[in-house]
């Protein structure tokens, strides 16, 4: 059946697109550092040197003179980190609220989508500051904190999957059968209920990233850890002399969200039985 | 008397990812004015295919091939689309099976019909809706000055199905198309339509296009059947003559599979083995052979698909076979003599004599 | 008409008849079901009693809305009643701790209406089929794989499906596969409802073949629910006619058809559009207006906004079941 959708997702031009964006950037953060070793905070050269004015530092420096393209890399690292595991643990506790309460209804259904809502009335940015400013700033509380103020949608949509799909006649005949109710949930529902989820969860990554940029930009971000946000957050003060500071972390973060943004485009177009059909 | 509509070659190709579905193949038929014709076939025959072609409600990646449509001698199929939306509604109308779903959801009965009055006639609003009034009345429903102001989902299913046989005969058409009208009613309920529909032909004469799977319907209804099989019609006639002696296997195993009643409880039932071919893939014979009873005796059957050729008076078939002997019509055997004559209904013994 | 004749072809096919009363494997007694919707309260059923016997294939026959379906899924433990009681093999269902539903799911079965959504689309034909086997216990790896091969084998599929996935199949062959999961357990009882009505006419003939076959060989008994009347004529040895969550009609199928009693079971006999209109015994009942709302079910009799004999009496009186002859009962005050 996978073969079948990766195939399907390369002939969808989108998908393609996001696919070949995801790869290079994920090329930036595995491979990069072999062309740019060392520390990003190290102050390697002359401040605020612009990109191809010295071949030592080829997309230039900023105003502490630490190389751009170390950081570029180094912060690909970090969003992509930060963006899988918070979006896991959003579609972990999403997936998890919303199978219960699609499956069980009643006091526990009230129960949980009230929870929910209360996510969901807090705006999500304001909730990550909060949450990141209560414990110590570093890359798992951000992770902690974005992946637990995004789940709400997912548990929404998984929610309304299970209230359809339970009453679905092959549900009825696994009942008929004697299956438990564990069984049913995980190997019954739960599979018809993931491809919207996965495409969800796809644009998940991309705002995620952003989120955790943003966080880094008001200085939320982990103090040890070079991120775009970071990086943009520190040359905020020379925008107008030296442009590329922000500009080139800007660009990679339109890079990124592209990427998930497309191939979360993409997958809604293979995963969705109606536009399958004919 | 000149036809009031004539097909003639039409075929309705669906051009998918998998290959091109062949719906329907090269349909011919004719309805006379005031005539019912009943377009029978199971499920993927290409008999609703063949009637949303009429009216040129062929969504992409379906297109209309080839063949002709007369409407009163005019080619629908050479019409402009402002040529064709005239027709629509106005001359030739039609009712589907789901009429929660053929109405807007939003919109009140009444000026759900009033909208179809004024798109074809230069009528004043007050005059349409007394028009819609009348119109609610004749198809039975009960204080049409009411209803006229309710919305779809407040009437049962079969006055939402007689909603929309007054929506389909508010302009008067010459022709209505009648998709699977009863299939989703209950069968007290279905007597009733089909009851009204008869009526309202009676009354102001207009053809009918029955689509349906039901024979039974078939029976009761129309005067001419055509048999569609995988995107052909196979067999066509008079009802009467169709019903006692069909002539082409599957007419006949169709009506042995409906033969229920005549047979004693508990018995096997006549079946016809195998499943329809996929329409991506039809065989380069006949479309039936591999289920047929008759296609391993001939060579024939499976090599070439037979023509569409007359075996009697107004009674055409496709099907390589010579055709057979009269016999008395079923129904006579039945009432006439012991019941042992009844038993065991064999289609393939009384096709074959 | 015919009935010597149907009689004397009926009697040679099956002995079922023979042997001692014995208590019947489904009973229902009294099972009031009850929706609480946002527009109010459903009433599907109100008072249903049947039972069926071992080996006894019982038609439960009625048009959309009037519970059939409703009875179908308590007998399936689907959902409690609201009051009264279901009991499969003398012991009531409610009662059933874990274990013991768990071994009733194995001898109570059901085959669904829609071949289309009763299957998993994500599972192959060979793990559906070996999914109740699992559940409960049956065999090793290879002896389920065998079971499997052997319940392909025995609805006319070739084995080669096993390996297939649902949506390779048609509307037919889905039912089937249907059918075979539900044998798979060897149970003592299957629920159809509604099993054939989403077929084909063509292959509908095919699937009734085979649950007469397994009627046969097996000795299983059938709730063979369905709209059309035909059909249940055809596959039942007693039929129930259900009218807006009522029983109406009761009986042994040849005594119903001899002498159908209820107004309502007498319309519906006619109004089945007929491939040959002159068969038909009687004058055609066309029906009034249409079912009432199961909301506001009417007072007295529920069938006399419709009937044609409706009296003063029955707008004040509910008629109860009771034995008209035999095991013939009816629920009408002048029947």
């Amino acid at each position: 059946m996978y073969p079948a959708l990766l195939k399907e997702l390369l002939r969808n031009r989108s998908a393609l697109t996001g696919l070949i964006l995801l790869a290079l950037v994920m090329c930036a953060a595995t491979l990069g550092h072999v062309w740019f070793p060392g520390d990003p905070w190290d102050m390697v050269g002359t401040p605020m040197l612009w990109p191809g004015e010295d071949p030592a530092n080829p997309l230039g420096t900023d105003i502490m003179g630490r190389d751009m393209a170390t950081g570029l890399v180094s912060g690909a690292k970090v969003s992509l980190l930060i963006g899988l595991v918070s979006t896991l643990i959003s579609a972990v506790v999403g997936i998890t609220f919303g199978a219960l309460g699609g499956f069980y209804r009643g006091w526990i259904d009230a129960f949980l989508m009230r929870v929910t809502e209360l996510f969901q009335t807090v705006p999500q940015f304001v909730l990550a500051v909060v949450l990141v400013a209560i414990f110590k700033p570093s890359v798992a509380t951000a992770t902690f904190a974005i992946g637990i103020v995004s789940w709400p949608p997912t548990a929404r949509l998984v929610r309304s999957e299970f209230l359809l799909l339970r009453e679905r006649e092959f549900i009825q005949a696994a009942r008929t059968l004697g299956m438990g109710d564990g069984r049913l949930i995980l190997t019954q529902i739960l599979p018809n209920a993931l491809p919207p989820v996965i495409v969800i969860a796809a644009l998940n990554i991309a705002t995620a990233i952003q989120t955790e940029a943003a966080l880094s930009f008001l200085g939320l971000g982990d103090p040890n850890v070079m991120s775009w946000g970071t990086i943009i957050g520190n040359g905020r003060e020379q925008v107008v002399d030296a442009w590329y500071i922000c500009g080139l972390p800007g660009i990679a973060i339109v890079i990124i969200v592209l990427a998930f943004s497309l191939l979360g485009e993409g997958l809604n177009d293979t995963l969705n039985p109606h536009l399958k059909e004919r | 008397m000149a036809d009031l509509l004539a097909i003639q070659g039409l075929r309705t190709w669906f051009h998918t990812r998998a290959g091109v579905a062949r719906a329907v193949n090269d349909v011919s038929f004719a309805i006379q004015p005031g005539e019912t014709l009943a377009l029978v076939g199971e499920s993927g025959s290409g008999k609703s295919v063949t009637a949303y072609s009429i009216l040129r409600l062929i969504n992409e990646p379906g297109r209309i091939e080839a063949g002709k449509i007369l409407f009163n001698g005019t080619d629908l199929l050479k019409l402009d689309d402002k040529g064709i939306r005239s027709i629509r509604g106005d001359r030739v109308a039609m009712i589907f099976q789901e009429p929660l779903s053929a109405f807007n959801p939003v919109q009140t009965v009444g000026a759900q019909i009033v909208e179809a009055i004024r798109l074809h006639r230069r009528i004043g609003r007050r005059a349409a809706y007394h028009r819609a009034m009348e119109l609610l009345e004749q198809v039975g429903i009960p204080s049409p000055a009411k209803r006229v102001h309710e919305f779809p989902h407040r009437l049962s299913g079969g006055m939402r199905q007689r909603a929309m046989i007054a929506l389909a005969l508010a302009c008067e058409p010459d022709l209505l198309i009648a998709d699977e009208p009863t299939t989703a009613l209950d069968v007290t309920t279905q007597a009733q339509i089909l009851k009204l529909l008869k009526s309202l032909q009676a009354e102001n004469g207009m053809g009918l296009l029955l689509i349906t799977h039901d024979l039974g319907v078939v029976a009761e209804t129309a005067d001419r059947a055509a048999v569609m099989y995988a995107g052909r019609v196979v067999e066509e006639g008079l009802v009467a003559t169709l019903f006692t002696r069909p002539f082409h296997p599957y007419t006949a195993g169709l009506l042995a599979s409906v033969s229920i009643d005549d047979l004693p409880p508990g018995a096997r039932l006549p079946e016809i083995p195998g499943t329809v071919p996929s329409l991506l893939v039809m065989p380069r014979g006949c479309a039936f052979a591999e289920r047929c009873p008759y296609a391993a005796g001939t060579d024939g059957c499976l090599d070439h698909a037979p023509a569409f050729l007359p075996v009697a008076d107004d009674h055409r078939v496709a099907c390589f076979r010579t055709p057979p002997t009269p016999r008395p019509p079923l129904h006579a055997e039945a009432t006439g003599e012991a019941a042992g004559a009844l038993l065991p209904l064999d289609a393939a013994a009384r096709v074959v004599a | 008409m015919n009935t010597a004749a149907r009689r004397r072809t009926e009697t040679g096919a099956d002995g079922r008849r023979d042997g001692a009363e014995e208590k019947p494997l489904l009973e229902l007694r009294q099972v009031v079901k009850r929706f609480d919707t946002g527009a109010g309260t459903v009433h599907a059923l109100e008072g249903v009693s049947l039972s069926i016997r071992r080996g006894e294939t019982l038609g439960l026959v009625g048009e959309s809305g009037c519970g059939k379906s409703t009875v179908a899924r308590l007998v399936m433990d689907l959902y409690p009643p609201t009051s009264g009681t279901v009991h499969f093999d003398g012991k009531d269902i409610a009662k059933a701790g874990r274990d013991a539903r768990k071994a009733r799911h194995a001898r109570l079965q059901m085959v669904f209406q829609d071949p289309f959504s009763s299957l998993n689309p994500r599972h192959r034909i060979g793990r559906t089929l070996e999914e109740p086997l699992i559940i409960h216990r049956r065999g090793n790896r290879k002896e389920r794989a065998e079971r499997v091969a052997w319940l392909l084998e025995r609805v006319g599929l070739k084995p080669d499906a096993a390996q297939r996935y649902p949506h390779e199949f048609s509307g037919g062959q889905r039912q089937r596969i249907g059918i075979a999961r539900a044998l798979a357990l060897r149970p003592e009882l299957i629920v159809c409802d509604e099993a054939v009505s989403a077929l084909d006419v063509s292959i509908r003939a095919q699937v009734l073949n085979l649950l007469l076959d397994l009627r046969k060989d097996y000795r299983v008994a059938y709730l063979f629910i369905s709209h059309d009347l035909s059909i249940v004529r055809h596959m039942s040895d007693r039929v129930a006619v259900m009218y807006l969550g009522r029983i109406v009609e009761i009986a042994p199928r040849d005594d119903l058809w001899r002498e159908p009693r209820h107004p309502y079971t007498r319309a519906l006999m006619s109004a089945i559009p007929r491939v040959h209109p002159e068969q038909r015994n009687g004058a055609r009942i066309t029906l009034q207006g249409d079912l009432p709302s199961p909301l506001n079910p009417p007072a007295g009799c529920r069938f006399q906004t419709r009937c044609p004999f409706a009296a003063p009496r029955c707008r004040a009186e509910e008629p109860i079941l009771y034995p008209a002859t035999g095991e013939h009962w009816v629920a009408c005050h002048f029947a």
